[in-house]
């Protein structure tokens, strides 16, 4: 079994383990699918090697685990979407994904119901305050329900993302009594899914 | 790397794990792989994020965390 990692319209050799079978006009990279148990230092190998390959072409990260009997099951895989692969590509080209993630202290379960219900519409309206001023910084977004206070992904293009952090660090002076987690630049896996799709 | 350089990595993993898991694009295939100790992963971000202000990763934010409180 080999496992799909991404598509990539560069079918030029990749770094091994990984290797890129053509499919159309587009590549698939695939890698040896692995026998191990899957840990975190599994996962963080597995992502370096996406990085890299992220700094020398634009690429779709493929859902983790996706597995396939061999190459000609790989290039059938992805024949049949080939077009709106090829869209989602240039969609994403020249951009990283950067995760926010902002936290407010407290237990949000203390206090009457009705304090309750306050504490959580003045969360919201901060959470679309901040969400707003990074969706102005980004090429597209992502909001995402969670625990947290705000969980969005940015699609950002590469020459403003010194820029994006700064906005970050800015709001993290402005709200100082949040936390506001920013990691990346990851590959653009909440932004690979074709549009329509 | 700072002290906090471990709790950035297990705030980045919570990213990453959850990128995995529920991002990239869906292809026809056998999905198979599971990965071990998700739940714990998510459990421990609640401890997390009051111990770290700000994640670092890759030179992204400044070791020494900008402005976070």
């Amino acid at each position: 079994m080999i496992e799909l990692l991404a598509i990539t319209d560069d079918t030029a050799p990749a770094e091994p383990p990984l290797r890129v079978v053509r499919a159309g006009g587009l590549g698939v990279v695939v890698a040896p699918a692995s026998e191990d148990e899957v840990d975190a230092d599994a996962l963080w190998r597995r992502e370096a090697l996406l990085e890299r390959l992220m700094e020398q072409r634009a690429l779709l990260p493929v859902r983790f685990g996706t597995l396939v009997a061999d190459d000609a099951a790989a290039a059938e895989a992805v024949a049949g979407r080939s077009e709106a692969l090829a869209d989602a590509l240039r969609r994403v080209r020249g951009a990283v994904e950067l995760s926010v993630r902002a936290v407010a202290p407290g237990q949000p379960d203390e206090g009457s119901p009705g304090e309750h219900l306050q504490a959580r519409a003045a969360h919201e309206r901060t959470a679309a305050a901040l969400h707003e001023r990074l969706a102005a910084a980004a090429r597209e977004h992502a909001r995402h329900d969670g625990r947290e206070l705000l969980r969005a992904a940015y699609l950002v293009d590469r020459s403003e993302v010194d820029r994006f952090v700064s906005l970050v660090r800015d709001l993290q002076a402005e709200y100082g009594e949040l936390s506001i987690l920013c990691t990346g630049p990851w590959p653009p896996y909440s932004f690979a899914e074709p549009e329509g799709a | 790397m700072s002290g906090n350089a471990i709790a950035e990595r297990e705030v980045a993993l919570v990213d990453l794990v959850d990128r995995l898991l529920g991002g990239g694009v869906v292809i026809a295939g056998e999905i198979t792989l599971a990965v071990a100790d998700v739940d714990l992963v998510h459990v421990s971000l609640r401890a997390l994020v009051s111990s770290v202000a700000t994640a670092q990763r890759q030179g992204v934010l400044p070791a020494d965390g900008g402005d976070g409180p």
